[in-house]
């Protein structure tokens, strides 16, 4: 419930300074076809302030060239507020945009507009695909914990086929073989449990009982890894954070590694056998295989001046951090080598938060 | 038009508005803040009369848009709406109802958009500091909303309904009785909206914007005796908003305002010795829906329990003022459980006439917190009449807000160690009158310390004592008047040039212009009046880097008015609002109306 209380308190009273938000009209004109295709590079998704309408793409390119605000100058509209989510799948690019209430698909190669998801979403949150359907995590009313849903998207004709009623705050998805996981971060409260759909009826198979605060998930191999934030300390009833591996054939939890009190890691992502999450400011590397947490981070993003990492992924060897700064300003984007070395800053748009490359 | 109307405010070197100085008389007797009367010589203050108040309507905001150089960040018509002065913040701003501050205690101010403007007599607006007096927040200026008492006038009543476009409604009462014992004064008003204008830009209407108000005002008086006389003042605001939808497919949400006003004053006389007790209760209470069915709506709440007492000496030339204050505000809600705060100060005021020509006036105070440390505040200024034609102005003082209880208490955020934010200011005014003309000119230099900034840390953000802001200015306004005949003429023209810069950024603060104007001109002949009011917003940078603008934009009205029956008591009039139709921001991607009319009948009877 406290969790979100900073955002509509800022949003409602428009607070003088800082939340007063901000608006990137990018001047950089890029012309589709002068530039060629987005087809070797990285999507940087810039969600924007909420409540401002001043979501955007950004695209760095293999040839190093970057390029702000790309829905806009392909579009020639802006892409609205709070981008959430880019997820990529076959020729095209899924971004679901949390204020707005709606998901935009674009060819991923030309950025060009192929439809719209317009109706049937309620503070829509992550989308993926499986089995030629979309699904997308819907907090609904966040007030109420019993209007929560993933909504089953047609991907021939952008509308809502089939909702699926789900406990309280449903966030990142993962699909695999045929299920969808849920990880319920909670919404405006703490969640503790990870749903699995069955995409071939839409029903929920199983729900897997976790630490609080799931709040990134991904599945290799058979297993499921779950990161679970655990309550932070202000909530007055502080839980410890977890790592989950769980066996995705029967659900059953193979291992649960306990983080130290007192902190609260997030960003889970997993590349050529290792896994990475962030805390705070810092990265952390580890084998999958692992069996202990890795004590010391691989780096410390606060040499960059980064104060907390707002967006993370890691991508063909590359760690990507987006850095939302004063959060009324461009954002940056700090990329490193997989053993942590700087290699690239950038400026794009406001408060960056997800990534996607697109090979 | 458009372009003559700016052609002109450049060669007048002036970008238009209009600034009403109506010749109201504020006077002790009718009059709770007594504070504006005796200790505000030295700076400039505009006083709106009822008569500016009813062409502008229920909205604070559109008041003050047109009638002073206080720049309103709205965000879309009727929601959200924070002022600022000279380049400060909507904290740095206080709200003064009948010589008390209102400002939330959750935010530290107060939405212009939740205080209807026709349920007082008059306003006055004070640019430049008041903390002495007025508390936490009076650092950029002052918005002082007051009620009269007026005794000895029988009965008066006023009716002013209002309709227009987008089913903008307004039904103001006013009735008055008095006598030479007794005041009684009531004013009722109901205000709404479907507010759904059109949006060229996006091609559809405003969505989800609709919203009502009500507003209640009593004052009572009873005069014991010559000496002693015992006020009640009353007000309760009512107000449901939707908040307007930044999309289509957005979540709806709504916003309930609930505030009461209550006040009792004892006024005693005796020789030169004047003694002024208050009692006041307030209460402020908000409600927010995160979804129009929300059963879970979030709240907050805060009562709080004021003791004022002002002892005043009047001597030959000079006057001597204490004052003492004690208030105890309580807070709960759905984000701050419940929080408590007591704060207490002492004040000691002083001014002198040492000639016909020269006064000054020095003032300290120092307030007790329990939360903070306050400054020790101090006020300095002196008004010499060098000439018929020329007065000068220098004003000098400290002043400070406090952390609010957002900043030192919402869970996960509370930063415990905020400390007020203090400024220290200058400025130096000249009037000169020439003929029918009237010139002011100001300058001034405000150094903002511990600015208290909202900064993230990790995924949560905390209050922080971050920033130096250094901010400096002109302001200058013209006006003149001519009667001839039948005829009345009135031409007012006020411009602000304003930096406000971050020191260690060196950038210009977020929302701030640096070129703001107004201008209006009046014309009436016999039973008609007709008048333009005129307001231009320069640029304002939306990030902090500066990176990223809103344009430019100015705004027109034009009202014609109507007086019939013996004694003009009775007015119809008619306004063309927005009148050549600018599509303008004035936050991001919050369009305002274009075009729009809106029609009133004001009666005046016994």
């Amino acid at each position: 419930m406290k969790k979100l209380n900073l955002v509509f308190i800022a949003g409602l009273t428009a607070s003088s300074v800082f939340f007063t938000s901000c608006s990137n009209d990018d001047d950089t004109t890029i012309d589709p076809e002068e530039t060629g295709e987005f087809s070797n590079g990285v999507f940087i998704l810039n969600e924007g302030n909420f409540g401002s309408s001043n979501a955007s793409v950004s695209f760095f390119g293999d040839n190093g060239v970057l390029q702000n605000g790309i829905f806009q100058s392909v579009n020639g509209e802006s892409l609205g507020d709070t981008a959430q989510n880019i997820f990529l799948d076959e020729d095209k690019a899924y971004i679901v945009l949390n204020g707005s209430g709606k998901i935009e698909v674009v060819n991923r190669y030309s950025f060009e507009r192929l439809g719209t998801v317009s109706s049937g979403l309620a503070n829509p949150r992550y989308f993926i695909t499986e089995n030629g359907k979309g699904y997308v995590s819907n907090w609904g009313d966040p007030s109420n914990p019993e209007d929560d849903y993933i909504a089953v998207i047609d991907l021939g004709n952008y509308t809502v086929s089939a909702t699926i009623p789900v406990v309280e705050g449903p966030d990142r998805l993962e699909a695999d073989n045929g299920k969808i996981y849920v990880a319920h971060s909670g919404g405006w409260n703490y969640g503790n449990t990870v749903s699995v759909i069955n995409a071939s009826n839409n029903s929920i198979s199983s729900t897997i009982t976790v630490h609080d605060y799931p709040n990134s998930l991904l599945e290799e191999n058979g297993v499921l890894y779950v990161l679970c934030g655990g309550k932070p300390a202000w909530t007055g009833e502080e839980t410890t954070a977890s790592l989950y591996k769980i066996n995705t054939a029967d659900n059953s939890i193979l291992t649960s590694l306990e983080f130290p009190v007192g902190q609260h890691p997030t960003n889970l992502e997993e590349e050529e056998g290792n896994l990475y999450f962030t805390l705070d400011a810092t990265v952390f590397k580890t084998e999958m295989g692992t069996t202990t947490l890795p004590p010391n981070p691989l780096f410390d993003a606060a040499s960059q001046g980064v104060f907390g990492i707002y967006g993370f992924a890691v991508e063909n060897g590359k760690i990507y951090v987006g850095d939302a700064g004063d959060f009324v300003s461009n954002g940056k984007v700090f990329i490193y080598s997989n053993s942590g070395n700087l290699l690239n800053e950038l400026s794009v748009g406001f408060l960056p938060n997800g990534f996607a490359s697109n090979d | 038009m458009k372009n003559l109307s700016i052609f002109l405010c450049v060669l007048l070197g002036f970008q238009l508005i209009d600034a009403q100085t109506d010749t109201i008389q504020l006077s002790e007797a009718n009059l709770s803040d007594s504070h504006l009367l005796r200790f505000t010589e030295t700076q400039r203050k505009t006083v709106l009369s009822d008569s500016v108040l009813q062409r502008n309507g229920a909205s604070l905001s559109g008041l003050l848009n047109f009638n002073s150089l206080v720049y309103i960040k709205e965000n879309g018509a009727g929601m959200v709406a924070s002022p600022s002065f000279r380049g400060t913040t909507a904290s740095q701003t206080a709200v003064i109802w009948n010589g008390i501050n209102i400002n939330s205690r959750f935010l530290g101010q107060t939405d212009f958009n939740t205080v209807n403007p026709l349920g007082f007599d008059h306003l006055v607006i004070k640019p430049g500091g008041g903390s002495i007096a007025y508390g936490s927040g009076a650092i950029g200026g002052s918005v002082h909303l007051n009620n009269q008492m007026p005794f000895n006038k029988n009965t008066e009543n006023e009716v002013l309904f209002q309709y227009g476009s987008f089913q903008n409604y307004g039904l103001n009462i006013r009735s008055r009785y008095s006598n030479e014992k007794i005041s009684l004064n009531l004013i009722l008003g109901r205000n709404g909206s479907d507010n759904d204008y059109d949006i060229e830009k996006l091609d559809r209407k405003n969505l989800n914007g609709q919203f009502y108000n009500q507003n209640l005002s009593v004052t009572a008086g009873y005069k014991f005796d010559s000496k002693n006389l015992l006020k009640f003042y009353g007000n309760l605001y009512d107000g449901e908003r939707h908040f307007s939808l930044i999309s289509p497919n957005s979540f709806k949400t709504k916003y309930h305002d609930y505030n009461t006003r209550s006040m009792i004053e004892w006024n005693g006389t005796y020789g030169n010795f004047i003694s002024n007790l208050k009692l006041v209760h307030l209460g402020e209470e908000y409600r927010y829906y995160p979804s129009l069915e929300a059963v879970n709506y979030e709240f907050g709440k805060v009562e709080t329990q004021w003791v004022k007492y002002d002892l005043g000496w009047r001597m030959k030339n000079a006057y001597l003022n204490l004052i003492l204050d004690y208030n105890n505000a309580q807070a709960k809600g759905s984000a701050i459980v419940f929080a408590k705060r007591q704060t207490g100060s002492a004040s000691l005021l002083w001014k002198q006439k040492l000639t016909s020509k020269l006064r000054y006036e020095a003032s300290i105070s120092q307030e007790f917190s329990e939360d903070y440390k306050a400054p020790f505040l101090y006020s300095f200024g002196i008004k010499w009449n060098a000439t018929k034609n020329y007065e000068m102005r220098f004003n000098s003082s400290k002043n400070f807000r406090m952390p609010t209880f957002n900043d030192l208490y919402l869970p996960g955020n509370e930063n415990l160690k905020v400390k007020p934010e203090t400024s220290l200011q200058a400025e130096w005014g000249n009037h000169i009158q020439l003929a029918d003309f009237h010139l002011d000119v100001l300058g001034y230099y405000n150094a903002v310390k511990d600015f208290i900034l909202w900064v993230p840390n990790g995924s949560l953000w905390y209050p922080e004592n971050v920033g130096e802001v250094r901010i400096y200015g002109l302001e200058s306004q013209l006006n003149y008047t001519q009667k001839f005949g039948q005829h009345r003429l009135e031409i007012n023209a006020s411009y602000g040039y304003t930096v406000s810069r971050n020191e260690e950024s060196k950038k210009q603060l977020i929302y701030v212009p640096f070129h703001q104007s107004t201008a209006s001109v009046g014309y009436s002949w016999k039973r008609i009046s007709s008048y333009y009011q005129f307001r231009y917003n320069g640029k304002v940078f939306t990030d902090s880097n500066n990176q990223n603008e809103l344009k430019d934009y100015s705004v027109s009205n034009l009202g014609l008015e109507l007086g019939l029956g013996k004694n003009r008591n009775y007015k119809i009039g008619a306004q063309v609002l927005n009148v050549w139709d600018e599509a303008y921001e004035n936050v991001l991607n919050r369009a305002m109306p274009g075009r729009h009319y809106n029609l009133y009948i004001h009666l005046k009877f016994k």
